[in-house]
């Protein structure tokens, strides 16, 4: 990915008008997303998180704040919110019982619907949906793994993947709403 | 002279405190050559049970009469050391202490030769002062089973009950037209967010009802003089201008009073009648005439008719109390938002105080509990509260946390929270302290009531001229960003600062008040409700803001500090007085004037001294141009003999 990732972009200072006192409220009823009001701000998620080691504008501490604070506009486009590997480090170390994993899942899932998604996402679900993989296998992989003795990438059976998939309506989310 | 003294001398390890700085063994080595010595011994903590048998042993064993020991404070342990003369028989004034761990290893941590060198030349001061030391006579004074207690709110009442309970008679003197004190004007109490006046009014009435306990309201202390046991108070009564006894508190006086004054107990919020009560729980239940807004229409005169309850004529009384003890519990005033310009307390009609909030949340208040806007009456939908107004304030001098702040705002907005959960309330602040029992839930509730907490503390407010909400702009510490919030109405937490009637009482009483202007206790952590004068006892918020809990608490440790004190019917007190030489007296008086306790008395054109009175300050012999004054157990020559051998080496 070469595509630079971009922080929360505040303006400073912050109008009234532009946070959104709801916004606590609609995030706390997305399932995964009630915990978020007891998050008081410690900052243990953000130095725990092993994303924030390799990638410094992710700070889920400061996500959460926005949340609270109103900033909706702001946290459901930013592309911070999609840097999440839910590997649950923070949800383990929080002292308060937030699941900032599962909240950072119901932000996402209110920015989608909101229109609001990464590209790379996007790219990954047309993907998926295209040919079964998140990646194209190409002979190289098969002849490494002939190496170790094991047989080729089994083959997609696209016709059955495609049914499932068109059930869930990825494709309509992604292709109507991607462009934001 | 000097065949006949036999000094033992003990130097004390301290653990490592001293021992591992003073070469504690080189001490005592010095000390067996000195003259007069019989012995000396080190010992690791001279103060356990152990110390003082060894001690003590060795008093009787070789018959010592004087004993110098080498430790700590004598304000730590001189008590401690002088039961253990006593037990051996020897009179307890035979005892001197040297502090080589203040004074020495603790210092002079990196110079321990020079602190050794330094505590052996205090053990032979101590030692040559020793052999000049007399014994005192004990003395003990019978005590009076009778208590003040100055100031009815909720740690003075906590004490009168206590006390009356075991059976002291209490004298409760309060300021104003009823007891209760600040904890009347709380609508609810956190953590457990019960009704305030429903927890704190049948207490008011259990106190007013016990035979034990006399309450004057509206009253003050004057004067008093006396000592620990043998107190005496003069306690004025301001009048009421209405007779108690024959008030029947029906209130017919107030609906028939046509001039309505600001109530103070209700801040700026209500007015009441010039006959009235500020509340209706109020204990005693006496109405009040107040002569500065009556227009003398004798309305009033005419509804109460037979029962005759009120005198224009009624006088301010003197009475005079003998107690045992006092209790000081006059608890503190609300800091004055006004002194901050920047939050246009005073200008701005919808900034408002905390206390304020709570009278507007209070069914009895002024607005029967509805919470509206002074400015359109409107109801405000976004709520701010600012925290440590008035407290952690360096510019204007109030360096204190005031303790309570926090959790009184999480209380106010859960509340605000509870009636109207479509309001958005934010707490600006810097730290929430939510440090005791049960205080940290309520933290955690008001977080799960979707109240905003905005780390970052307002530099100002400005107002909108048309619609007079509330611009705040902060540096939300936690985004690290600047935020400006629009809000509807702002409360300001304000802080506890000492009463105005703190410092006039505290020369009265002799009892010294500390740098934020709350009364000084005798020792923080150990001797929290005592002050440095035998008898007299702090409790609650004028020894430093508190909460409800803890004022309780200490209401309730005063009057078992009291209790401890008064039980056994006399005390012993102190021998190390001023001894005054008639013979010697020219009746100059200096030594009248000097006396800070008013111990100096003159007769027949002498002076002479109340041993009961003397605290033993050595003011008057410092004063006296004949020295003819003598600080017993601190005599010219004991104090002369050190500092020649100090000198001499």
């Amino acid at each position: 990915m070469s595509q630079k990732i971009r922080s929360l972009s505040v303006n400073e200072p912050l109008k009234s008008t532009q946070l959104d006192p709801k916004f606590k409220y609609e995030v706390a009823k997305e399932p995964g997303g009630e915990g978020l009001g007891y998050c008081f701000q410690c900052g243990k998620c953000t130095a725990t998180c092993p994303i924030r080691r390799v990638e410094s504008i992710y700070k889920p501490r400061q996500i959460l704040r926005a949340a609270l604070l109103g900033l909706r506009e702001i946290v459901l486009s930013s592309d911070v919110i999609w840097l999440c590997a839910t590997c649950f480090s923070c949800t383990e170390r929080c002292p308060q019982g937030v699941k900032l994993a599962d909240v950072m899942r119901a932000i996402r899932n209110i920015a989608v619907r909101e229109g609001y998604i990464h590209p790379f996402f996007q790219a990954q679900g047309k993907m998926i949906s295209e040919i079964g993989r998140i990646f194209e296998d190409d002979e190289f992989i098969n002849e490494q793994r002939a190496d170790l003795g094991l047989p080729p990438v089994p083959i997609v059976n696209l016709e059955e993947f495609k049914k499932i998939l068109d059930s869930t309506k990825i494709k309509e989310l992604l292709a109507s709403k991607g462009s934001k | 002279m000097s065949k006949n003294i036999r000094i033992g001398v003990y130097v004390c390890h301290c653990g490592l405190n001293i021992a591992g700085v003073v070469n504690v063994k080189d001490a005592v080595n010095y000390a067996v050559s000195l003259s007069g010595v019989v012995i000396a011994k080190d010992h690791r903590y001279a103060c356990s049970d152990l110390g003082q048998a060894l001690i003590k042993k060795d008093i009787i064993d070789y018959h010592l009469d004087r004993i110098v020991i080498a430790s700590c404070s004598p304000r730590m342990h001189e008590s401690t050391f002088r039961k253990v003369l006593e037990a051996a028989d020897l009179n307890p004034y035979m005892l001197d202490m040297v502090n080589i761990r203040e004074q020495c290893s603790w210092v002079h941590i990196g110079e321990p030769e020079k602190a050794t060198e330094k505590a052996k030349d205090l053990i032979r001061m101590a030692v040559v002062r020793s052999k000049l030391l007399e014994p005192l006579t004990i003395k003990e004074v019978k005590v009076l089973r009778s208590v003040l207690i100055i100031g009815g709110g909720i740690a003075g009442m906590n004490a009168a009950l206590d006390l009356a309970n075991i059976g002291f008679k209490v004298y409760l003197v309060e300021k104003s037209e009823t007891i209760g004190g600040q904890m009347t004007k709380l609508d609810k109490t956190f953590p457990t967010m019960d009704c305030s006046i429903c927890v704190e009014g049948p207490k008011m009435v259990d106190v007013f009802r016990h035979p034990n306990i006399k309450v004057f309201s509206m009253a003050e202390v004057v004067s008093m003089g006396g000592f620990v046991g043998n107190f005496t108070v003069k306690v004025k009564n301001n009048p009421r201008y209405v007779i108690p006894e024959n008030c029947t508190g029906c209130g017919e006086c107030a609906e028939a009073c046509p001039v309505e004054y600001p109530n103070r107990w209700e801040m700026r919020l209500g007015t009441r009648r010039a006959i009235s009560v500020p509340f209706p729980q109020v204990v005693p239940l006496l109405y009040t005439l107040n002569k500065d807004h009556c227009i003398e229409c004798y309305k009033c005169v005419d509804v109460c008719g037979e029962r005759r309850a009120i005198d224009f004529k009624q006088e301010t009384e003197e009475v005079e109390l003998n107690v045992g003890a006092i209790i000081v519990a006059i608890g503190y005033d609300f800091f004055d938002p006004s002194t901050l310009k920047e939050y246009g307390y005073g200008s701005y009609r919808n900034v408002i105080s905390s206390i304020e909030m709570e009278r507007l949340l209070n069914a009895a208040g002024p607005t029967r509990g509805k919470l509206f806007r002074i400015s359109d009456g409107k109801f405000p939908k976004r709520i701010g509260f600012i925290q440590c107004v008035g407290s952690r304030d360096e510019r204007i001098g109030q360096i204190y946390c005031s303790n309570a702040c926090c959790l009184n705002s999480i209380k106010l907005a859960i509340q605000i929270k509870e009636k109207h959960p479509e309001s958005e309330v934010y707490i600006f602040y810097n730290d929430i302290r939510a440090f005791g029992k049960g205080f940290e839930e309520v933290y955690r509730k008001a977080r799960e009531s979707w109240i905003t907490f905005v780390r970052g503390i307002p530099p100002e407010i400005k107002e909108d001229n048309t619609t007079e909400n509330l611009k705040i702009l902060v540096h939300d510490q936690c985004l690290g960003k600047l935020v400006e919030f629009e809000v509807d109405l702002v409360t300001l937490a304000i802080g506890m600062v000492p009463q105005d009637s703190a410092r006039p009482l505290s020369k009265v009483l002799h009892i010294p008040i500390d740098s934020d202007g709350f009364f000084l206790e005798a020792h923080s952590k150990i001797r929290p409700v005592d002050t440095h004068t035998a008898g007299i006892f702090l409790a609650g918020t004028c020894q430093g803001p508190k909460n409800i809990h803890e004022s309780v608490s200490q209401g309730k440790a005063a009057a078992s500090s009291v209790a401890a004190l008064l039980s056994k019917g006399e005390i012993r007190i102190e021998s190390t007085i001023a001894h005054l030489d008639q013979d010697l007296c020219i009746g100059c008086d200096l030594c009248k004037e000097a006396c800070p306790y008013d111990a100096v008395r003159t007769e027949n054109g002498k002076s002479f001294i109340m041993d009961v009175l003397c605290r033993g300050c050595g003011v008057c012999a410092s004063s006296c141009p004949e020295h003819a004054i003598t600080m017993k157990h601190f005599t010219d020559e004991e104090v002369l003999a050190q500092v020649i051998t100090a000198f001499q080496g």
